[in-house]
Order: C-alpha cells, then structure tokens, then sequence
C-alpha cells in the first residue's frame, strides 16, 4: 500500500496529523468539561471533528490509506505530545480512519464529491460507535439514549467533518499550496463527476 | 530500580497498555478495575519517578468525566432486575444498576490512569524508534511522524504570530461568535498552507540526505528488549488476571 | 545535462528551454538569474528530487557519472549528491545535531561500528564539534546553514548542492560561511553547485556562472568575473521636523528571560531607519514589541497607526483576492486604491489569491495592503531576503516615494548595500540591546562600530571612499 505514496505526501499526513492533533486534543479538554455536566452525549455533536483529518487527506491525496494513514498519525502524535488519553487512542483512530476509508473504497476511489466526503463522515461515525458501544460499554445504556447518540455522531460526522472538511480544503486549494498533489490535477474531472 | 518503567522497552509497554484496555472492556463489575487502578499507582510508586503533582492535575479532567459517567449511566441505565436501593426523585435505582455504573465509571479511571502511564514514562522519540525496529513499522511512515512531532513547536510558534498579526490587522472589527468562527477559519488556512510548505520541504530534506524509505540494516542506537521488561511484562500480566478473577468471584 | 527541457504539469510554457551545460570534478560553479526563473528546478532536477516528485515532463538527457540519471534507483545518486536547502529551518528532521548526522549514515546503510567514528570525524572537519549534543532549532541561521553542510558532508559526497545559502546570514556570518567553505572545498575537492543573488559577497569563490533567462533558457556561460554589487541612485533625504514615532523605555520579557533590553528612540515623518544587527539580536522581536504583538513594558507613541510586514507575509493574509486584501481595511477610497496597485504592479493580478502568487508579489501585496490601511509608520522584516536586483530596486523606489510623501519607514535587513543606499539612520541590535542611533553618513566608515555587530561596510561605493578619506 505504501509502496506508491510519495515521501511528501507522507509528510504531509504526518504535519497535518500534527496541526489536527492539536486540535483534537482542544476539544478533548472542552469535551471532558461538557461530558461532565451532561454525560457522554456531550461529545456526540461534535464528533465530526475527530474524522476532519481523513477526510480532508483524502480529498487532497486520493490514494488508498489516505484516510486511515492520517487519522491514525494524528492519533499517534497525540499520544506523542503526551497529554490526554493515551495509546487507546490509536485504537480508536485506527477505527475512525477505517470508517472514512470504507466509504471510499465503496466508491472505489473515484469520486470525491461532497456527497462521498459526507458518506465518509458517516462511515467514520458508525465505525467509531460500533467500537464505542464495547470499549465504553453504551451497552449498559438505555437503547433510546443510545440511538439519540448514534443519531447525533452521524449528523455531526456529515456535516461537521463532511462539508466542514470540504471547506477548508477547498480553501487551502485555492492558496495554490497544493499543486503537486492530487487534487489540482484531476479538479476538471471531478466537476463533471 | 525506580526508573524501571521509564526504561521499558516502549513497543512491549504500548502492547501490554492496550491488551489491557482491551480486555477490561468485557468486564462489568466494578472490582476489577477498581482492584486495576489501585495496582497501577503501586506500579508507578514502585518503578517511576514522577510528577505527582503534574499527575493529579491531569487526572482532574478525566475524573470530571468519569463523574458525568456515572449519573448518565444511573439515570439512563438500561431498566433493569434488581433490588431498589435509593428512590431520589421519581427514578428508581437497583443494586444492579449502581454495580454496573460504578464499573464503566472505574473503568474511565483505569483507562486514564493506563494512559498517563504510558504518557508519563515514555519519552516519544524512543516510542518511535521502538515501533520502527519491533513492530515493523515502515521507517517512511517512523520517521515522518519523528518530522511531524519535531516540527511541533515550529506549528505552534507560527499559529500564534498569524493570531496575532491578524488580530492586528482586525482591532476594528465587529467580535460576534460569528466572525470569531470566520477568524478562527482564517488562521487555519495559512497554518495549513504552511505545513504543506514544510512538508514538501522536509520530505526533499530526507530524500537528499539518502532516504529510500528501505527497512534498515543498522541502527546507531538499537532499542532492544532487556529482561527487566520480561518481568515488567508479567508483573502487569499478573495485575490483569488477578484483577480480573478477583473481581468476578466477588461480584458474585 | 544536455538539452533539457522542463515543465510543470500544470502550465504550458517550459520553466527551463534546452539547457545544456556540463561540469567537471572539483569546478565551483554559480547559477545566477532572476526570482523566478527556474533555478531552483535545476538544481532538483540534478539531485532526482524532480521530475519524480512533482509529475512534470522532462525532454533530454541528464548524465551524471557517466550516467542516465534515469538509470539510478531513487535515492542512490543522492549519496553522491550532497544538498543544502535554502531555508534553515525546514532541512532537518531529527532533534538535535548528532541524530541528524546518524540519520543521514543510517541511510547509506554504514555499519553501526563506523557511524560513530564517521561523525566525529566531520564534526572535526566543520568544526562543530562543540554542538555535538545541541538542540538544531535552538542554533542560530548561520550555525543551522553550518550542520545542514556537515550533513551533506558526512555522505562523502562528490557534488555538493547549494540553494542560496546566505539568504538569512547577517554579512559577517555569511563571509565566513564563504571562507570556511573555501578551505573546505580545497581539503576535500568537491565539486560545488550554487544558486545565489549575492554574488558579490561571495568575491572571488566561484570559477564559473551559469546565467538563466526568465523562459528559462541559458543566457550565458562564462567564467566568473568579480561581481559587481548593486548600485542604487541617491536619494535626497525627506525628513520632515514632526516626530512620526515615540518610544521610550521599551522592553520585552518573556518567560524570565529580558529578551530586549530597555531602549529609547524617537524618528520623524518622512524619515527611513535601518535596523541592523547579528542573527538573533532581537531585531524580530523589536518589532513585534512595536506593533504590540509582545507584551512590553515602556511606551510607544502613537501606537495605532503602525503597520507591519512580518518576515513571512503570508501570517497577514486574511481574503481570497489581492484586491479585498487591500481593500480590507476599508479606510482607501477605489481610486486611491487602484493607484496603489498600479504602482505595485499588482493590477495584473488583482484577482488572484494572494497565497498562489510569487514571494516579490507577496510582499507586495503586504505592503500595499498595509499602506492602503493608510498607516504613516511602516515596519518591515526583513523584505530584501532572497530577492533578485530588480526587486531590490522597486522596492527602493517604493520606500523612497512613500518616504517623501511624509511616510516613517522602519526596516530590518542584512543587504548592506541597500541599506547604505535608503537609509537616513540606522539603529544597531546587538544582545537585544540597542547600541545607538547612527546618522547613515557617518556610520558606513566606523568599520569597528561594524563589526562588532557583525556588519561589514556595503561592497562597492563605499570602499572607494573609504580610501579617499
Ligand atoms: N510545483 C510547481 N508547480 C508549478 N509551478 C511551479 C512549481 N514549483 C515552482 N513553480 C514555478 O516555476 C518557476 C520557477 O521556480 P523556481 O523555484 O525554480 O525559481 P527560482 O529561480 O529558484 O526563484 P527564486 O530565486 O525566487 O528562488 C516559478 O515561476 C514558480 O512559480
Ligand atoms: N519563541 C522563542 N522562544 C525562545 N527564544 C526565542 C524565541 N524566538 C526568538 N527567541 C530568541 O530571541 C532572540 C532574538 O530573536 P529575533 O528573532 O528577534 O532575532 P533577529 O534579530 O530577528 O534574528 P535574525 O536576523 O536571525 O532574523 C534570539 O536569541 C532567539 O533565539
Ligand atoms: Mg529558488
Ligand atoms: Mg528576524
């Protein structure tokens, strides 16, 4: 899989791993406060922003592992940065990652219009619950409260991370930062898709 | 002796942390982890030196978390058997339901106190190299996170001059919540243009300086696998196991 | 390399047209041309890092060794072919200086025995030894250029790369960059390849210069003859008597530490500072405690219409079009802006994202955007780093008309020359201490003054004169 990845565009996983990173672990601090004062469905609104990363990795790189590789490298540098949650966070970035990259795969890496990038976002939301409903056990929750969550992390996973993640690549695009990679040079052809 | 844990091999430490968090997922009983967390500050008593100080502090967030654990979990608990304990308003709350909230809350804690554990006791380079020469993790993937992590406090200072300048730029402008969402959309595009930049820059850095992305043959400073590890190893093993029964035959 | 012919993917016309030159083992070589042209292409394209890593088309042969550089496997020839990028902070990829050298030995598959023996000896050769255990980020530029060619070094390359190596040097650093390197090259007998603007600060070093015209073609091809520096017209001066700018006990403390020492200063209207000093004499930071990005203690009057052109001008950008990055602040009228951009020459590209466009235009846009918020005292870092010498000159004609029309201009810069030429002062950093305010008619002759802020008199003019006084 690795073997068609430019060093740079590794690179840049990893830089944006860091810049996400940091992000990540900004909201982590917010969450804990909400999740605090109203339980675990503080965090269910703006799950979304844990799966930006993959998806706006993959709108630029278009590559197999474009959405895995980065959400698992953000992870990676969190742990690195030694605050928060630790090495289980790899685990649920691997998850997370595995989510968005599915959504891909199903469309075999053609498309990336917003409505696959929303589909992502989804994809990210259901992986990253199924593997929430054994590690923090929501099992032991009620199943009408469980669904309100499940229903909130995909909303938040399409639009937050979906269009969100669309937006600022978009907007990174238009910098010309990004000649190079793939996402100048196949910008006519996904108009038309 | 008390810098045992520091000097763990990072790739068994990260191996035995998660097979422990995975198997305390299957555990419902507040025992275990409980029992768990009171083995992993012994640990750290034992074999480390740290900041307790720093450790509290960062504890502080996670229990604030674990408590919001445990009233949802006790209000919006599955409705269960039981017998009713405590009947505070019109909500009803079984011995069952209490055991099993106090065992998810137990288990944020433990799960915390996992990480800081591996956090505060493992220094990130040495993280890295470990991955690289134990778990075969490919050297282009290790060392471009090593570029990542030791670009960090490039990222950090720069953010912080496009605050600034902008802010600059923008003392007269109007301050609602949505120009602070527009403003705050405004740093992260140069941030991020900035680290595309210096990706490009860093990946050609690595490719002249011979880079070929091939596992290596030899390492300046080998990370190896000592005996103190094997014991750590089954120290933790024991931990795990002995939390794990105890915990299910006195929930019985 | 014979015939070469390159392009980007994404544009029709070639960045460089039938270029043909060959060089021979132990040759120092020099690749001059302006901003733009395709310089640094070249030089990726002679180490592989293009055309693989960028998808554009190459027509024509490079040989290197007597070989196809089609034929080596990736990263072969870069063993043999040593670089050194242009900016310093971006080369490196471990923490600190001896994991970098065992970075780059690990690569080349060195047995673990030798990697030690080999970095001490090239510690030795570059005399670095001392920064052995040293955090890189913590070093200054010129120390940073100095690890990145240990680096190169320490592969025994034949060839060794260089992409304007003394952009970010203050003059004294980068003179003894060059010396060092010409002692170098003489032990070692490498072969050298640079890409430089400054070539007078290089005097004698190269034997040959390789000229590129802006459509990427070979203009010239000779051996090298003493470059002359840049010569800017005279300008009158334009200060005015009403003080523009007030400061007085300014200092910066952060976290402890005085990182600017408390100075006093006041300029008038009309009237152009230089600040000069040594890399890391707090020039940055004293600006930045100016506009008040710092917390400061002390005071500065006015402090609102100050405007600011940081180091890296893209920190200000905050819209898509130059046009609204000019207009932003809303305070110039659509005449008075179309003026300004004429001017700057931006009109051409008024509806471009300023991130896409060159460096110079960048800058441009900075300063427009800056002098269209009608701000009357200006602040600059450094605007004459990596710039070509037409540039350099639009810029001094800019600086001078907004001077005379009774704008204050504060400017950090290492370019001596343009200094000597715009300046009506000169304030000297040194330690994050201010060692004076210096008339600029008088300063360029204290040679002593100089150097002890590791500044050298400009090349050219000023000598001459020295001689007659
Ligand atoms: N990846 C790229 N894709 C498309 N165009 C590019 C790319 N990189 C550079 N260019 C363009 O190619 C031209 C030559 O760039 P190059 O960096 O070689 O110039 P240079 O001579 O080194 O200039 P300077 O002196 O400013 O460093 C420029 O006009 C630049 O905008
Ligand atoms: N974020 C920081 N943390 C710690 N020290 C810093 C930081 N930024 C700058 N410094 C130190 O402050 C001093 C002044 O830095 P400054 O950037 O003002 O230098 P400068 O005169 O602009 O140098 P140059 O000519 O290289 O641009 C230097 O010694 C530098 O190492
Ligand atoms: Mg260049
Ligand atoms: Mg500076």
């Amino acid at each position: 899989m690795l073997k068609d990845w430019k060093l740079k565009e590794v690179v840049l996983m990893s830089l944006f791993g860091v810049v996400f990173g940091i992000v990540y672990l900004i909201f982590i601090h917010i969450g804990n406060i909400w999740a605090g004062l109203i339980g675990p469905i503080a965090y269910e609104w703006m799950f979304g922003i844990w799966f930006i990363v993959s998806i706006i990795s993959m709108y630029i790189i278009r590559k197999p592992g474009a959405a895995l590789l980065p959400e698992t490298l953000a992870a990676l540098i969190e742990v690195l940065l030694g605050n928060a949650v630790g090495p289980r966070l790899i685990l649920s970035g691997i998850v997370q990652g595995l989510g968005a990259e599915a959504a891909f795969a199903v469309t075999r890496y053609r498309h990336f219009n917003l409505a696959v990038l929303m589909l992502a976002g989804a994809g990210s939301a259901v992986f990253s619950f199924i593997y929430g409903y054994f590690i923090s056990g929501y099992a032991a929750l009620d199943p009408a409260l469980v669904a309100w969550m499940f229903t909130l992390r995909v909303l938040s996973g399409m639009i937050i991370a979906g269009i969100g993640g669309k937006y600022i690549a978009d907007g990174l695009l238009a910098t010309g930062s990004l000649r190079g990679y793939a996402i100048s040079h196949s910008r006519k052809g996904d108009a038309s898709a | 002796m008390n810098l045992l844990l520091h000097n763990m091999n990072p790739s068994i430490k990260f191996v035995i942390v998660t097979v422990s968090m995975i198997v305390m997922a299957f555990f419902f009983n507040p025992i275990t982890p409980l029992l768990f967390c009171c083995g992993i500050i012994l640990f750290q008593l034992l074999f480390s030196r740290i900041n307790w100080k720093l450790w509290t502090f960062s504890m502080l967030p996670f229990l604030i978390a674990a408590f919001g654990y445990l009233w949802t979990t006790l209000i919006f608990a599955k409705s269960s058997t039981g017998n009713i304990i405590w009947t505070p308003f019109f909500l009803e709350i079984t011995d069952q339901q209490l055991d099993l909230a106090l065992s998810l809350t137990f288990r944020v804690l433990a799960f915390s106190m996992l990480s800081l554990l591996f956090a505060f006791t493992t220094d990130p380079v040495k993280f890295v190299m470990s991955l690289m020469q134990q778990l075969k993790l490919t050297p282009k993937i290790a060392y471009s996170v090593l570029v990542g992590y030791h670009f960090l406090p490039f990222i950090k200072d720069e953010f912080l001059q496009i605050k600034q300048v902008h802010k600059m730029r923008t003392h007269n402008q109007p301050t609602s919540k949505w120009h602070r969402s527009k403003a705050a959309y405004r740093m992260l595009i140069p941030t991020l243009a900035g680290a595309v930049r210096k990706a490009e820059r860093a990946a050609f850095a690595m490719e002249a300086r011979g880079f070929t992305g091939e596992a290596r043959q030899s390492f300046f400073h080998p990370i190896i696998i000592k005996q103190s590890d094997i014991l750590l190893s089954m120290l933790f093993s024991i931990l795990l196991i002995g939390s794990c029964t105890i915990g299910v035959t006195l929930s019985r | 390399m014979s015939n070469v012919t390159f392009h980007f993917p994404d544009r029709r016309d070639p960045v460089l047209e039938n270029v043909s030159f060959a060089v021979r083992a132990g040759e120092r070589l020099v690749i001059s041309g302006a901003s733009g042209c395709g310089k640094s292409t070249l030089l990726l394209l002679l180490n592989r890092l293009y055309p693989f890593n960028c998808d554009g088309t190459i027509q024509g042969d490079i040989w290197l060794f007597g070989k196809k550089t089609e034929d080596f496997v990736p990263g072969e020839i870069n063993q043999q072919i040593a670089t050194v990028f242009q900016d310093p902070d971006t080369q490196f990829c471990m923490p600190t200086v001896e994991e970098e050298l065992a970075f780059t030995l690990e690569n080349l598959n060195v047995p673990s025995a030798d990697i030690e023996t080999r970095i001490a000896s090239v510690l030795e050769l570059t005399s670095l030894s001392d920064f052995r255990y040293t955090k890189i980020h913590s070093l200054s530029g010129g120390l940073k250029q100095r690890v990145a060619v240990a680096c190169a070094l320490v592969m025994n390359p034949k060839i060794l790369l260089l992409d304007e190596p003394l952009a970010h040097l203050d003059p004294l650093t980068s003179k003894k960059f060059v010396q060092w390197l010409d002692t170098l090259q003489k032990r070692v007998n490498l072969t050298i390849i640079a890409v430089e603007h400054r070539l007078a600060s290089w005097n004698r070093f190269f034997t040959r210069e390789i000229c590129l015209g802006n459509s990427g073609k070979v203009l010239a091809d000779r051996p090298f003859i003493d470059a002359k520096p840049l010569v800017f017209p005279a300008h009158l001066s334009s200060i005015r008597q009403d003080e523009a700018l007030h400061v007085s006990n300014l200092a910066v403390t952060i976290a402890g530490e005085n990182r600017l020492l408390p100075m006093s200063f006041s300029m008038n209207s009309g009237e152009v500072t230089i600040i000069a000093g040594p890399n890391g004499s707090g020039k940055t930071t004293l600006l930045k405690a100016l506009v008040g990005i710092l917390n400061t203690s002390g005071s500065v009057k006015p402090c609102l219409q100050l405007g600011y052109v940081p180091q890296t001008p893209e920190y200000m950008f905050l819209t898509s079009t130059i046009k609204q990055e000019l207009a932003f602040s809303q305070n110039a009228s659509s005449e008075e802006l179309t003026t300004l951009m004429d001017r700057l020459d931006l009109l051409r590209i008024a509806e471009s994202n300023p991130f896409s466009v060159s460096h110079g235009q960048k800058r441009r846009v900075a300063i427009g955007a800056m002098l269209a918020d009608k701000r009357n005292v200006l602040l600059m870092d450094e605007p004459t780093a990596g710039q070509d010498a037409a540039s350099l000159r639009e810029l001094y004609e800019l600086i001078r008309q907004r001077a005379a029309d009774g704008d204050a201009f504060l400017i950090v810069t290492h370019d001596m020359s343009f200094a000597y030429a715009v300046a009506d002062s000169v304030l000297l950093l040194k330690n994050g201490s201010l060692s004076g305010k210096f008339d600029s008619s008088d300063i360029w002759y204290k040679q002593d003054l100089l150097f002890s802020h590791q500044l050298l008199p400009p090349e050219g003019d000023v000598k001459d004169e020295l001689v007659v006084t």
